[in-house]
């Protein structure tokens, strides 16, 4: 590990005082993640892209309001889940998009696709365990840099289910 | 399930005015795995990243208000040898 390595709060108190250099380095450590989200839940990648740039200008925008237990990941992890519902909306009020979502998303809606995040572990198809298996090793190489991370899911429900 | 069936789901989930079992299925929605997109190259990616970056500097403007934020070549020269 770096001996210049900042942790994401340090960054933080860095924005407050304006640090675009601070401000790039969360965008370095985050953006990929987020689009990568945003990509697989609304296949487009321009949509992917507008969210990314969306959250990091309100960031930039809102830096002076973060309240003092500001956590970034948090934030970022509640803000691409709000801006992908709010950009399938928007994509539904558009006739020509609905045609496409009805062939491509709208399937995921169903019982059946949303099963597998009922199902234990154990039980679920190779694909995704491998998935899994993935996630575990890459929260072993870069815990803090991934915020959709099984491990920082959990951190983050046991935060939200001690407060 | 029909476009407009879920149009109003999402309608009702951003206004705050959804059933429990609507705001289950969306969240659920949100966190379930989805299959992986095509991977990018790492020139795609960096390149990608560039490009987003430098909408978002022109969203903000900020390179122009906060000029001075980057370091100096001797205050890197001498972050690093510390």
């Amino acid at each position: 590990m770096s001996r210049n390595f900042s942790t994401d709060q340090q960054l933080i108190d860095q924005l407050l005082q304006n640090d675009t250099v601070a401000f790039e380095e969360l965008y370095r450590r985050y953006w990929h993640n987020l689009y990568s989200y945003s990509l697989k839940k609304l296949h487009s990648s321009d949509d992917a892209r507008k969210i990314v740039r969306k959250i990091f200008v309100d960031l930039w925008e809102r830096r002076h309001t973060t309240p003092s237990d500001f956590s970034i990941s948090q934030h970022l992890y509640s803000h691409v889940r709000m801006a992908v519902v709010e950009c399938l909306n928007e994509r539904l009020n558009n006739a020509a998009d609905q045609e496409l979502i009805a062939e491509t998303l709208l399937n995921s809606f169903s019982t059946k696709a949303l099963e597998p995040a009922r199902r234990p572990v154990e039980l679920r198809n190779e694909g995704e365990t491998v998935f899994l298996n993935q996630r575990v090793q890459a929260d072993e190489v870069h815990p803090k840099y991934n915020p959709f991370s099984v491990k920082w899911l959990a951190e983050l429900v046991s935060v939200k289910t001690h407060s | 399930m029909k476009t407009e069936i879920l149009h109003k789901k999402l309608e009702r989930y951003l206004n705050g005015e959804s059933m429990p079992a609507e705001i289950r299925q969306i969240q659920t929605w949100l966190s379930v795995p989805n299959e992986e997109e095509k991977q990018l190259t790492k020139e795609e990616k960096d390149q990608l990243g560039a490009d987003i970056l430098a909408e978002i500097k022109e969203a903000t403007a900020y390179p122009l208000f906060y000029p001075g934020s980057e370091k100096q070549w001797w205050q890197k020269a001498v972050a690093a040898f510390f």
